[in-house]
């Protein structure tokens, strides 16, 4: 696997783009746009979970669900009084356990017929949140979820939330790249590549394939619990199917191979309801079009541009050194 | 009590059908092309809506408004064949991503063109059908007979005629059925245009019994998924007992449970399924590529 983003990344363009990052509170013109860029950090957590489980050579379409079980776990214990820095993490395990279980039933089948129990899943968990009204509060959700405080610093507004969801984020960034480059990567990769041919050099690749949705939902319920203590609310209603559309829309845009093309589509796709958002169903076939063109004309998404057009250079440069020889 | 089990059953089966209506398309498309079609009910929302339109608002005649609407939406299949569909075909995961992608285009062109509000359509036949002190309500009764004529005549299609043999060949293997001379070229959209008309047909059939709206066709979809999935993905005879099997366990839990009760029910019959008999019901194994 060669792909591009499996190689160290220029170290200064990552430094100053993460230095923007940060600073974006400060230069951006008001608070819609810091609210933007903290949607974008939940979203990149999502994508790059659905980007590991993509990895092993599966597509999730109940990513939503995993996000939906998260923000529901983390709200319900954090309004019982735990502190809500530590259950999203606890909302994160959940998800990951669900996942285990689901996915060493249902990994077992081959591409599509996975993608239909995982959505078939993600409805179910729709459902229980709107039945179990006693708990979960029904169609009407929870109100009032508490906010995240770090040593009783409360992440109650905008500004105080934002640095928080960046480190989270870099952070998923960062264990992504390390897990690819990891033996365990590799596996992955090989596993999505070929899996007759990973399974007859010794790898359980079932294995592999359970490990990767386990990780990649885990860090799905993650998101959401973070998501739901921004938002301080959660229904039925927060992740449905067209969320995990959305999440399955960033990664095939932006692209499926390493960590960049999840950072490209959310960086293209975040923003762009936003801008429609006077325009609630253009938005929508905006979308769809977007997904549809990409997959036509651009399958492995816009960061495979980017490895196009440096391949193009260096030809060009090999082939200039090459007449540059010959011609005396 | 009888009377409520067998107004169940008639339930059941009007659901039932309708379900088997939506997943011999979604399978056939899939059997033929390889292409798990998100987008699937987004064709019977189509159909459901030019019917409404056609037959509800604008007072056409029955089968005229029939005959458009479904016409009207095979060719909207067509064109999506033509434009989308066809550049995946055999590409599993990216024919089912962009699928997804004409769903949401679907969707929200309808909302766009007619609005979110939900519309009724008047019944085709009023009143009931009294045998034996039990009465059939005709608009019931009529989704059961339609559905029960289209799926006798796809299936006398598939298994009497030159055209039905060739997709049964192609089904089978494109590549030695293009060898023995079969033109795969036109029976992919042929199988494409037949699977959306079903839909369709379907979509018309259910809208004077529920009221339609731009967002009706993603839970048609997943019940197609759900049925082929325990019938057995490719598997015309494995939708029709899968179909007839969810709508009954749908009426049944309805009436006697709860409404989502049912979809969990639904939801661990699949994992049963996949668990002791991965290839479905009646679906064959997939062979070793």
């Amino acid at each position: 696997m060669n792909s591009p983003a499996t190689k160290p990344m220029p170290y200064v363009g990552v430094t100053i783009a993460v230095g923007l990052a940060a600073l974006l509170p400060w230069f951006a013109p008001n608070q819609f746009y810091v609210h933007l860029a903290t949607v974008g950090c939940i979203n990149l957590m999502l994508v790059l979970g659905l980007a590991i489980i993509a990895r092993a050579g599966q597509l999730s379409m109940g990513h939503g669900g995993f996000a939906l079980v998260g923000g529901y776990v983390s709200a319900l214990l954090s309004m019982k009084g735990w502190p809500p820095l530590l259950t999203p993490f606890i909302a994160g395990l959940a998800a990951a356990v669900i996942a285990a279980a689901l996915g060493w039933i249902i990994l077992r089948l081959r591409g599509v017929y996975f993608v239909l129990v995982a959505f078939a899943f993600s409805q179910i968990a729709v459902l229980l949140a709107l039945d179990m009204s006693s708990v979960t509060g029904g169609a009407n959700g929870l109100v009032g979820v508490p906010p995240i405080s770090i040593f009783g610093y409360v992440l109650r507004a905008k500004p105080q939330f934002y640095p928080f969801a960046l480190v989270c984020a870099l952070t998923t960034l960062l264990l992504t790249w390390l897990l690819y480059r990891s033996p365990l990567g590799t596996m992955m990769a090989a596993t999505a590549e070929n899996q007759r041919l990973t399974e007859s050099s010794g790898i359980d690749t079932h294995r592999v394939q359970v490990i990767a949705f386990t990780i990649g939902s885990g860090i799905a319920g993650f998101a959401g619990a973070l998501s739901t203590h921004y938002l301080r609310f959660i229904s039925p209603d927060s992740y449905t199917f067209w969320e995990s559309v959305s999440y399955l829309t960033m990664l095939v845009v932006g692209g499926r191979d390493g960590v960049l093309g999840p950072v490209v589509g959310v960086l293209v796709l975040t923003p762009l309801p936003e801008l429609l958002r006077s325009t609630e169903g253009l938005q929508h076939i905006i979308y769809g079009a977007v997904l549809v063109l990409c997959l036509m004309f651009v399958p492995n998404g816009l960061a495979s541009l980017v490895q196009i057009w440096r391949s193009r250079q260096r030809v060009a440069r090999t082939s200039a050194a090459l007449v540059a020889e010959e011609v005396p | 009590m009888e009377i409520i089990l067998v107004q169940t059953i008639v339930n059941g089966l009007m659901v039932g059908m309708i379900y088997v209506l939506m997943a011999i398309g979604f399978t056939m498309v899939f059997g033929i092309m390889r292409i798990v079609n998100f987008a699937h009910g987004e064709f019977y929302m189509a159909g459901a809506f030019l019917f409404a339109i056609l037959y509800g608002s604008n007072n056409l005649p029955f089968f005229i408004s029939v005959l458009l609407a479904v016409g009207a939406t095979a060719l909207l299949g067509l064109l999506m064949e033509r434009i989308v569909f066809r550049k995946f075909r055999g590409n599993e995961l990216n024919g089912m991503i962009a699928s997804v992608g004409v769903a949401l285009i679907l969707q929200n062109s309808a909302l766009l063109l007619w609005g979110s509000s939900a519309r009724t359509v008047p019944p085709v036949i009023s009143g009931v059908l009294s045998v034996g002190g039990i009465v059939f309500p005709w608009s019931r009764l009529v989704v059961i007979i339609g559905a029960i004529v289209a799926v006798v005549s796809l299936n006398l299609l598939i298994g009497h005629t030159r055209i039905g043999r060739a997709m049964r060949a192609v089904a089978q293997d494109a590549e030695i059925a293009q060898v023995q001379g079969i033109r795969v070229d036109i029976i992919f959209p042929v199988a494409f245009v037949l699977g959306v008309s079903l839909a369709a047909f379907a979509g018309v059939l259910m809208a004077p019994v529920l009221s339609v709206s731009p967002f009706i066709g993603l839970a048609p979809t997943l019940k197609a998924f759900v049925i082929v999935v325990i019938g057995g993905l490719g598997s015309v005879p494995g939708a029709v007992a899968g179909g007839l099997l969810i709508g009954l366990i749908e009426s049944f839990a309805g009436t006697f449970v709860s409404a989502s009760l049912s979809e969990i029910l639904q939801f661990l019959v699949v994992i049963a399924v996949v668990l002791l008999r991965p290839q479905g019901l009646l679906g064959r194994k997939e062979r070793e590529a």
